[in-house]
């Protein structure tokens, strides 16, 4: 007994002399071995791929950029279910709205959410070379144009890093840039997409070298840089595939998605199911559902939550016998006399609603909740606004040409009334303001007026608008806690 | 032989006794347990004459004056005297729970309770009987001082969550449990099998290192007793559940009249218009709870032979809620088998081995946040189709019937242990301690359709399942060393190292269209295969753990005592330049009642003055310092869903564990010949380096992308101060009766002292679109609610006019709108005027209980109480046509009305921000448990064969006192967002009738 005893006890001692004596180092390093890290990344065209992939995905967080621009305008009141439905978004209807808006706050997050992943791949662009790895960097570069035009469309000045991703603490150094340097840098991304994107995507959904023109165009535009703008819009209508499709509706159905009339597309798909939880990582349109027709049960279309109502000042600015009236707006008394259609009232109804973009019937693949995930693309530039901005730019710039102007003005119209007979005859101002009407009617439910009547001086135009003040939104009330001091305030919010 | 001698002496004795004397026996037995006792020794009390009970507990003592009195003593229990009145003596004795001989666990290692130099709670199995809970952790409420325990949820097998001195961490504050040396937890334990559990609450857990800061809870296990006869016992109960309460919400006529009014309030046609046939309308809450049962039976074996002790229990609990008990009920049960085996003198081994099982059924809190805000005019099949009020409500019986969701595990958890002792003094240990856990989620998702757009219609319908298995090791082997040198220097060493592997392994996964519409067919390999939704992922986890530890114990003549120890800790989760550090810690104590000057003292029978300081650490997060590529960039090329590669949260690869520095000081003292005892305690912790995870950082950063999220970064300090009291009175004790008074109070103070750039932490939610309501930030409580204040309710337009615009709040004010102070004096209501308003910590917990006995009588109470706590009420849904709680009939309807509850409108107000109209004192006495019992009488059971048969009947939670208007009061947890309640799944009442019978 005693020996077997003396065994065990050497056995013990042995086995844990041996566990002290082995390396703490290795045993406690073998963790986690089977999960790749982000600085590891980048080591084939695969990677690339799959992170340009992933910078795209933000662009599906625009929704709101493109919900709450409409609401900010003159266009439509916020509506909803009540007064109090999405407060960020009724203050910003009324003008009202203060740096504390979790909307504003999720807006600059997700943009600066797509910045960094564009980002990602810019900072890692000379780690690992393959055939074509151009294209990427440049849909980068594109993405990352878009991602900061929007931030500086909302904010103004914001801070810009063009070598890659922000990192922990560069918000307390890096300060808001001015809104000319940021376009510097827009300008920048987008000549080089320009000059390394051909006019045909690899995939439906990607941004060819239109895209890029066309986005470059706006971006002179919104600086007033008109010679540019008018230069790079001619040269992509005089070459570009692009062109108006005949019938108008086509466009905002579904089999009319990503047609000739697409310059860019933002890609939304109603498979995969979404919640409130994370709106942004939803791949449908959150937009849509928003702004369907509240407690709707009949044909056609599907219900919603009745935000984005267009205002019957908006609705009067359709001329007589302009088709587009009842493509963009839904009369929804007449609607429902007619088809016998059933639905409720929301909080400030107008009786109408942004018809290009309320949710349709649903095939049977779409996944709950069914209200985030609308499958409906959003047409970001569609060849009509290219030919406005070019009017505009060509009408605007030190040396106009008024002739080009109405001509694509003109073309606009020609779809739009179904034949000639509503030509714009005008030069010069008179010729402006119908480019400015024209855009508003053209573009109505689409996100654009506010913007538009902004950057053109307009701004008063809209309700409660304070001139010198809403012109941008405020920085989110934390981001300028978290850039202890490095940031200040717009002007006059508090 | 020792026998041999006494009974010549009784022999000797016996000739002088005289025609009194008795031939006296009877059995000896344990007072609570009904075992019988081997070895009790019994003298006649002023003589040396004696006996000692046999292995059945029986004795018999020939020729014993009558009058005379018997002693009986054992070891470990209390001593009886008893008068010696008939032939027959059966004796029960007490166990000497609080004695300062009981030997108690410190952590890898025993100790005498009057020789700890630490802050220490016991909880005896005395307690966990009376209390009869059906999570152990429950057993520590009100009892222990230092301890406050929170349920999560009322719900059937909701978590438990233990606070040892206070919240000190933002993310865990859940102390470390070891169960018979391994790491476990209390929840997969049958109480009955636990013989005690031990609180180390300061410094003196710094020999758990890295896991010690929250405190550790050291759990025994029953193990049997050498040189028992097998007892087996059988313990039952039944009981009747139902909700400690319901909320004062309208009835349907008073519902009607206050929409109208706030229609009418702004213009709109009035919605009902004929109000007087409405009566009462449907009590939702009355259709969600019903009463419900609880059931527990158990049966153990014990006992032990020369070399062996072991054992064996196996019990079942059943409890079903008392929210709609057929989809929220939980089962648990356990096997459990203990065994100790001496192979040779030196050479000992122990098994512990607890099987469990777990079954439950739940819902979420959505079910009673319906029942509240659905409206009574309704009836109890109808669905709002017309969305009357809103998409988020729906008719809570619908959304029942659709709820489907199992949670199913089971597990072995235990240790095997050798101890070898070669030499006087020294044992050398090492066990192997293991925890394997397999864990079966099911939800079903049918097709659902309440009406128009509302947000819980299902069109298609979907089964989740999720499989994990998690496996932990931990070996450890130790040695200690105790020798006395000149006879007054007493040292004790201890050194060993500890290796600890956590792994998980779980796959999860979601299928579509389930056959039938219906949880029979519930399973993925039934779904559409062809479903693009269809997702399948995995999960796994692998923490290490390397530690060597070391301990001395020094004192002099038990009078002057000391002792250090140090633990040196290396964990995987964290990179390798912050991977390993050293834990530390001091403790003394003078027993100042050993001193001359106290020795005989009449009125101080101990006295012990205590102090301990060191530095502990709290594991808290895993890969932090990697950024995985983990976040979601799903996007959409040529009409299909491409699945990309994106950066998941950010990383911080500077971060490492939280660090506790503890300090306490205390004194015990024992008055009147230990009648009474007063343990005193002063403590302060500082917080160092608190992981506070998604860091809320610039959105410049990008952790606003899809599956983003922001760094886990140590970026806080915080600092407990408080004492705390607990007080024993035996206030009467004969042998037919006793009565026991106990009482205990801590006080904690919480407050952040930095956080990283003066930043906050936010968190928590208030209704929707409101501010976070919850945050950490220097100078307040972890977890204080930051919002506005009101200052009663706008009377008259003159008064708006006069007050500082409310208008960058969001909305213009009018008379019956509550009334904000400007807190920054700035001539402006906005949200800069957010300041402290409440703390959902209680500043006071406190226990007290009674227990008593009279002949076979037995009767005990517990009293839990937390003073200075506040809740946030929010489970309303602020949307005009829901229902409101019944506070609504007291509004603001005009001039001098209401100062406090607004007017009623549908417009847009200020009176929705989170401010503290919502915010409420949760302060609370809970009678957590009112109990009697009746023993029948030894005498009677022997004949029947029995050694204990005791009937009681016991009520837990029977009331509550409070001025809180929500659920409960004391369902809480968590740290930044605690105390918001959303409409809590309350506790329940339970009535309990039960048996405890020994064979």
């Amino acid at each position: 007994m005693r020996n077997y005893t003396q065994k065990i006890i050497l056995g013990f001692i042995f086995i844990a002399s041996f566990l002290l004596n082995s390396c703490d180092d290795e045993y406690l390093d073998n963790a986690k071995i089977y999960a790749e890290d982000s600085e590891s990344f980048f080591n084939s065209e695969t990677d690339y791929y799959n992170a340009l992939v992933a910078a795209y995905d933000p662009l599906q967080s625009t929704f709101i950029n493109v919900l709450m621009g409409e609401i900010a305008s003159n266009n439509t009141l916020c509506g909803g279910e009540s007064a109090t439905d999405v407060p960020g978004y009724q203050q910003i209807d009324d003008m009202t709205h203060t740096p504390v808006n979790a909307q504003l706050q999720s807006l600059w997050s997700w943009m600066y959410g797509g910045v960094n992943r564009a980002a990602y791949i810019i900072e890692f662009q000379d780690k690992t070379d393959f055939p074509g790895k151009k294209g990427i960097i440049a849909e980068a570069r594109f993405l990352r144009a878009y991602y900061n035009f929007e931030l500086v469309k909302w904010f103004g000045d914001v801070s810009i890093k063009a070598e890659g991703r922000f990192v922990l603490g560069d918000e307390k150094t890096i300060p808001r840039s001015p809104k000319e340097a940021v376009y510097a840098l827009i300008e920048d991304d987008l000549d080089y997409a320009v000059a390394n994107l051909t006019y045909t995507a690899p995939e439906v959904g990607r941004a060819t070298k239109g895209s890029a023109q066309a986005l470059l165009g706006k971006v002179y535009l919104y600086q007033d840089k008109f010679l540019e703008a008018s230069t790079v819009l001619k040269d992509l209508i005089d070459f570009g595939p692009y062109d108006l499709v005949t019938d108008y509706n086509s466009i905002f159905e579904l089999a009319g998605e990503n047609g000739k009339e697409s310059v860019f597309e933002v890609q939304y798909l109603d498979v995969q199911g979404a919640g409130f939880g994370c709106l942004q990582c939803s791949e449908g349109n959150v937009a849509v559902g928003f702004q369907g027709v509240r407690g709707y049960e009949g044909t056609l279309f599907t219900s919603g939550f009745s935000f984005n109502v267009p205002t019957q000042e908006m609705v009067d600015q359709f001329e007589v016998g302009d088709k587009r009236k009842d493509v963009a707006i839904l009369d929804i008394a007449a609607w429902a006399n007619s088809t016998g259609a059933k639905y409720t009232t929301g909080y400030e109804h107008t009786g109408f609603f942004n018809r290009k973009y309320i949710p349709r019937k649903r095939s049977a693949n779409a996944a709950g909740d069914l209200n985030l995930t609308n499958p409906n693309n959003y047409r970001a530039i569609r060849f009509a606004d290219v030919l406005l901005m070019a009017a505009e730019a060509f009408n605007r710039r030190a040396t106009p040409d008024d002739d080009i102007a109405k001509k694509y003005l003109n073309r606009v119209r020609l779809r739009a009334f179904g034949g000639p007979g509503f030509e714009v005859n005008s030069t010069d101002t008179n010729l402006r303001s119908a480019i400015y009407n024209e855009r508003r009617v053209e573009l109505v439910g689409e996100g654009h007026q506010f913007f538009d009547l902004v950057r053109t001086g307009r701004g008063a135009q809209i309700p409660g608008f304070v001139t010198g003040k809403n012109e941008v939104f405020p920085i989110p009330f934390q981001e300028i806690q978290f850039s202890q001091g490095n940031w200040s305030q717009n002007l006059n919010y508090k | 032989m020792r026998k041999k001698v006494s009974l010549l002496l009784f022999m000797f004795i016996s000739l002088w006794a005289t025609a009194q004397t008795l031939n006296v026996k009877g059995i000896v037995k344990d007072a609570i347990t009904g075992d019988v006792l081997p070895g009790v020794s019994i003298t006649i009390k002023g003589t040396t004459t004696g006996t000692q009970t046999d292995f059945d507990g029986l004795y018999s003592l020939s020729k014993v004056n009558k009058g005379a009195v018997l002693v009986f003593n054992y070891l470990g229990y209390k001593k009886k005297q008893v008068t010696v009145n008939g032939e027959t003596v059966n004796v029960s004795l007490n166990e000497s729970a609080e004695s300062l001989d009981e030997i108690i666990v410190v952590g890898y290692g025993l100790q005498k309770r009057k020789d700890v130099t630490g802050a220490v709670s016991l909880i005896g199995e005395e307690t966990l009987d009376a209390l009869k809970p059906v999570d152990a952790t429950t057993a520590l409420q009100g009892t222990t001082s230092g301890v406050a325990v929170n349920l999560s949820s009322g719900s059937p097998g909701a978590k438990v969550n233990i606070l040892i001195r206070g919240v000190s961490s933002n993310t865990n504050n859940q102390p470390l449990t070891i169960v018979d040396g391994y790491e476990g937890d209390l929840n997969s334990i049958n109480p009955n099998d636990i013989e005690s559990i031990t609180v180390l609450k300061d410094a003196q857990a710094a020999i758990y290192g890295i896991k010690g800061a929250n405190g550790v809870v050291l759990v025994t296990t029953k193990i049997g007793k050498k040189n028992r006869a097998p007892s087996v016992k059988y313990d039952t109960y039944a009981a009747v559940q139902h909700t400690t309460r319901k909320l004062d919400y309208l009835n349907a006529t008073e519902y009607a009249l206050v929409l109208n009014e706030a229609y009418a309030a702004s213009g709109q046609t009035l919605p009902f218009t004929n109000v007087g046939s409405l009566g009462r309308g449907t009590d939702w809450q009355d259709q969600l709870f019903n009463d419900a049962l609880l059931m527990n039976h158990n049966i153990s074996l014990s006992g032990g032979g020369e070399n062996v002790k072991y054992f064996i229990s196996a019990s079942r609990t059943q409890q079903d809620g008392i929210i709609a008990k057929e989809k929220s009920n939980f089962i648990r049960n356990n096997i459990k088998l203990n065994l100790g085996v001496d192979i040779t003198k030196k050479l000992d081994f122990s098994l512990i081995a607890n099987y469990f099982t777990s079954a439950s059924q739940g819902f979420d809190g959505s079910l009673l946040f319906n029942g509240l805000n659905y409206a009574p005019t309704f009836g109890l099949n109808e669905n709002d189709t017309n969305n009357f009020l809103g998409i988020e409500v729906v008719n809570p019986l619908s959304l029942l019937e659709n709820t489907f969701g199992e949670n199913n595990g089971n597990g072995i958890e235990g240790n095997f242990q050798l101890n070898y002792k070669p030499i006087d003094g020294l044992t050398v240990t090492t066990r192997l301690g293991y925890k394997i856990y397999n864990e079966k989620q099911r939800s079903f998702t049918p097709i659902q359709e309440y009406g128009s757009s509302k947000v819980y219609n299902q069109t298609q319908s979907s089964v989740y399942q999720f499989k994990a298995t998690s496996i932990r090791v931990q070996w450890e082997t130790f040695a200690t060393y105790a020798k006395t040198f000149a006879q007054d220097h007493n040292t004790t060493f201890t050194l060993g190292t500890s290796v600890q592997n956590d792994l998980f392994d779980g796959i999860y996964a979601t299928g579509f269209d389930v056959p039938n519409n219906s949880y029979e067919f519930a399973d993925i390999s039934l779904t559409n295969t062809q479903s693009e939704q269809r997702s399948i992922n995995t999960g796994n986890g692998d923490i290490r753990l390397t530690s060597y530890f070391g301990r001395a114990q020094y004192d002099y003549k038990g009078k002057y005592l000391f002792s250090g120890l140090i633990r040196r800790d290396g964990a995987s989760v964290f990179a390798k330049d912050k991977r390993v550090d050293n834990f530390w810690s001091v403790t003394s104590g003078w027993k100042i009642s050993d001193e001359n000057f106290l020795k005989d003292n009449k009125t101080i029978s101990f006295l012990k003055l205590r102090a301990s300081y060191g530095i502990l650490g709290n594991l808290v997060g895993d890969n932090l310092y990697r950024s995985l590529l983990n976040g979601e960039g799903t996007y959409v090329f040529d009409g299909a869903l491409v699945d990309g590669t994106a950066q998941g949260g950010l990383p911080n690869p500077k971060a490492t564990w939280e660090t506790a520095q503890k300090l306490d000081i205390g004194l015990d003292i024992n008055l009147f010949d230990d009648k009474l005892s007063i343990v005193a305690d002063y403590f302060e912790e500082t917080r160092k380096d608190l992981l506070i995870q998604n860091f809320p950082v610039s959105g410049l950063l990008g952790s606003g992308a899809p599956g983003g999220a922001n760094p886990t970064v140590n970026a806080g300090t915080s600092k407990n101060t408080g004492a705390e009291l607990a007080i024993n009175y035996k206030a009467y004790e004969t042998n037919n009766a006793s009565i026991n008074l106990g009482y205990n109070v801590t006080y904690v103070k919480n407050n952040v002292t930095a956080v990283l750039d003066g930043a906050f932490v936010e968190g928590g939610g208030f209704a929707i679109g409101n501010l976070a309501p919850s945050r950490m930030e220097v100078g307040q409580p972890i977890g204080y609610f930051l919002g506005l204040v009101t200052d009663g309710v706008f009377q008259t337009q003159a008064e708006v006019n006069k007050h500082p615009s409310q208008n960058s709040l969001g909305a213009t004010s009018a008379p019956g709108d509550i009334r904000y102070k400007d807190v920054d004096g700035n001539g402006v209501i906005d949200f800069n005027d957010r300041t402290n308003i409440g703390n959902p910590q209680a500043d006071f917990y406190m226990g007290f209980n009674i227990s008593a006995k009279y002949k076979n009588w037995d009767f005990t109470t517990y009293l839990y109480a937390e003073i200075g706590k506040d809740m946030v009420r929010n489970f309303e849904r602020f949307l005009p046509n829901v229902n409101k709680p019944a506070y609504y009939l007291d509004r603001w309807t005009g001039p001098g009305t209401s100062n406090s509850v607004p007017r009623l409108t549908n417009d847009a107000t200020n009176n929705k921000l989170f401010s503290d109209f919502f915010v409420e004192d949760a302060s609370f006495l809970r009678m957590q448990n009112i109990q009697v019992g009746y023993n029948f009488s030894p005498e009677l059971l022997e004949k029947v064969g029995l050694a204990k048969f005791r009937l009681y009947t016991s009520i837990n939670n029977l009331f509550t006192l409070t001025k809180y208007t929500g659920f409960d009061p004391t369902v809480n947890g968590g740290a930044i967002g605690a105390g918001i309640d959303y409409g809590t799944y309350p506790s329940a009442t339970q009535f309990l009738l039960g048996l405890n019978v020994t064979f």
